[in-house]
């Protein structure tokens, strides 16, 4: 762990050391509160630093090297910021990137329309609301791969279900017209099963921001005789808008990082049109074996993911104030 | 290794703008979501080329200000 | 229900309005159980009515799925089969009318034991870490326990791809791939954030005074721990780990990309299951049938939850 030169990893090795002879000391006798407070949080920190933040650390070594996992043996020489001006300027990657922002912005809007209206539905509270709400969160809690490999057949041209519903209700021959096929369409068909998937995700935590709003406020509302709409967009809205943002940065980060469903439902295809930056890393680091250059792509990845994460606590705390 | 936490110091008066918490984490935010943009939109190549300096700038800024007091 | 009273009335909502969201719900929920439902009934479809066009609703059911999931079959002669002693059990019968013989048990249920392995291990070992991490955490100063914290939240945001290459490179030289411990250890690192967030939520519930009166009476902070804190956080501690158990369960990117044969985990296998020509499709039904059961009993359990879950704890209703 001394090749780590996290300062974190530094500070919780330092005090674990210096509180050892206190635990051997206070054995007998029952332990000091700091020494049980890193004695409880210690094992964790050690795991995270072994298979998170050392493992980390290596790749950010071999973003800067032409190592390449298939030639182990092969001299590692240093290259510099090589690896990353070459995937920062390739345009096949940017277009990976754009690919990814297609979906997160889709996926996004559409979870957040539906999730909203589906949670704003669900708090007039009829009967059964409980009942039904289970019934909708099922699709969020399973496996991605599982399912989206299902939805393959569900999408087939002439046999799969989706496309006799469609043919049923417009008329469209369901031979007709190939989801996963053709070029048009097969970002649709990842973003409609993702949506199917996560927009309970979305209306999950809408509803618990619309249940926040105190009901005095809207009696007050009541009494100055605003209208039902300029209530919803003057009350319900602003009041819930701290939870739909927590909801939209999650899936946002979640989104970016897509892969399962994709790689099942079309695997980047046809051609790259569905190729998100998951698909087009896990190419270059295990198909095309560019190891220092994939370290290089996935740095710049993860430390999107982590500028995202920073402003989600941030939401996150935010929300929890409520 | 003191047992002080690093939370927010009672209200001090005036405090300049620039060591002040609150405004400091949004503009980190803001430089964290231009470097969003630049890495995802379809127009410009350098843009896209400079999206991990600004992402980077922005998470190091909002890490180092999210230690500054209210 | 308690908003439900005549003090709320101008806000209650007008049965009309309630009807048709009522309407509206419950034919969003009927319409995302399709998928779900097409799954079991092409579980128990014969091969032929599985591809048929128009896609049946109405046929006779048949374990066929279930037995071509279970087992692997070779082709033979009607002049072999004839030959045979008579079928053994409802699989060997149906086999046999497709003009093919049992060779052997399928890999399915050795993948199956694997996930359950792999997930109740990782679990087991993500809320026991996490138990104390966020004991830790919750009611004592930890210098930098913001920071601590953050960070161990944000190595669940990580893209599994990205830190899948170091991981590869990193099993692969201490031999670790392919492995059920390796894969158990890198299931327990992103859990183990999920567990301490939502435990530490936990326990910041339980009032200290309870300790703190067990202290008084001659208890050490041990033992207070084990026997006051532990019990009271029960209902947490069984949620979280539902949670990580769910994770661990779904997982593929890492699984596909760090397993292969001896650990492969059932998402990793299901995709992969093929029969003569093509996908078989009432097969993968099959297996995707038995596979996500435990979680829709999961899912049931958990509802009162599972805000709290997926939002690490922030939100608790």
């Amino acid at each position: 762990m001394t090749d780590a030169p996290s300062t974190i990893a530094e500070r919780s090795a330092e005090v674990l050391v210096r509180s050892t002879p206190t635990v051997i000391a206070r054995r007998v006798r029952g332990l000091s509160d700091r020494a049980i407070a890193w004695l409880f949080i210690t094992p964790t920190i050690a795991l995270l630093l072994a298979i998170n933040i050392f493992p980390l650390i290596w790749a950010v070594y071999l973003s800067f090297t032409n190592f390449r996992a298939n030639r182990p043996n092969a001299e590692i020489t240093g290259v510099g910021l090589r690896n990353y001006q070459r995937v920062l300027n390739d345009p096949d990657i940017w277009i990976a990137m754009q690919t990814t922002a297609h979906f997160v912005f889709w996926t996004i809007l559409l979870q957040t329309v539906i999730g909203f209206s589906l949670a704003y539905l669900i708090d007039r509270k009829f009967r059964g609301h409980a009942f039904w709400t289970t019934v909708i969160l099922i699709p969020m809690m399973l496996s991605p791969a599982v399912v989206g490999n299902f939805w393959r057949f569900l999408y087939q041209p002439q046999i799969g279900l989706f496309n006799y519903i469609v043919s049923y209700f417009s008329g469209i021959p369901p031979s007709s017209f190939e989801m996963l096929g053709s070029v048009s369409l097969a970002p649709w068909a990842i973003i409609i099963v993702d949506t199917w998937m996560w927009t309970p995700y979305v209306m999950l935590i809408c509803l618990a921001g619309l249940r926040s709003i105190p009901d005095y406020i809207y009696e007050a509302a009541e009494v100055d005789r605003a209208s039902a709409w300029r209530q919803f967009w003057s009350i319900t809205v602003p009041m819930a808008l701290p939870f739909i943002m927590l909801a939209v940065l999650f899936r946002g980060i979640e989104n970016f990082k897509m892969f399962d469903m994709v790689m099942l439902l079309t695997g980047g295809g046809p051609g790259s049109t569905t190729e998100v930056a998951s698909i087009t890393l896990k190419r270059e680091a295990f198909e095309s074996w560019l190891t220092g250059r994939s370290s290089a792509f996935a740095i710049i990845l993860f430390v999107a993911v982590f500028g995202l994460a920073n402003i989600y606590v941030k939401a996150l705390n935010k929300v929890k104030q409520r | 290794m003191t047992n002080h936490r690093l939370t927010t110091c009672p209200p001090r008066q005036k405090r300049p703008f620039f060591i002040r918490r609150g405004p400091m984490e949004n503009i980190a935010t803001v430089l964290i979501s231009a470097g969003f943009l630049m890495l995802f939109q379809p127009f410009l190549l350098v843009l896209y080329t400079y999206s991990l300096a600004a992402l980077l700038a922005g998470t190091v800024m909002f890490i180092i200000v999210s230690k500054f007091p209210e | 229900m308690s908003s439900v009273n005549a003090a709320h009335s101008v806000v209650e909502p007008t049965p009309t309005s309630k009807r048709i969201a009522g309407a509206i719900v419950i034919l969003y929920a009927l319409v995302t159980m399709i998928p779900l439902a097409w799954i079991f009934l092409t579980s128990i479809k014969s091969p032929p009515d599985s591809i048929s066009y128009p896609p049946k609703i109405v046929f006779s059911p048949t374990l066929e799925g279930y037995c071509n999931l279970f087992t692997t079959r070779t082709r033979q002669t009607p002049d072999y089969i004839q030959s045979l002693p008579p079928p053994t059990g409802t699989c060997d019968e149906i086999t046999r009318s497709r003009n093919m013989v049992i060779a052997g048990p399928s890999n399915y249920w050795p993948r199956f034991g694997n996930s359950l392995v792999i997930a109740f291990g990782s679990t087991f070992l993500a809320v026991l870490l996490g138990t104390f991490a966020a004991y830790g955490f919750s009611r004592f100063r930890v210098p930098l326990a913001d920071d601590l914290l953050f960070f161990i939240l944000s190595t669940r945001m990580m893209p599994p791809i990205a830190v899948a290459i170091p991981i590869y490179l990193m099993y692969r030289q201490f031999g670790l791939s392919d492995t059920a411990l390796g894969m158990i250890l890198l299931y327990t690192a992103v859990n183990v954030s999920l567990a301490v967030w939502l435990l530490k939520g936990f326990i910041d519930e339980i009032p200290r005074e309870y300790e703190e009166a067990a202290m008084i009476d001659g208890y050490t902070r041990l033992q207070a721990f084990w026997k006051v804190v532990l019990p009271q956080a029960t209902t947490g501690i069984a949620a979280t780990a539902i949670f990580c158990l769910i994770f661990a369960w779904n997982e593929y990117a890492f699984a596909v990309l760090l397993t292969s044969g001896s650990a492969q985990t059932a998402p990793s296998f299901i995709p992969t299951i093929i029969g003569e020509g093509g996908q078989d499709w009432p097969a993968v039904a099959a297996g995707t049938t038995i596979f996500l059961m435990p979680i829709l009993v999961f899912t049931i359990i958990l509802r009162k939850q599972l805000l709290r879950g997926i939002t690490f704890g922030a939100v608790r209703k």
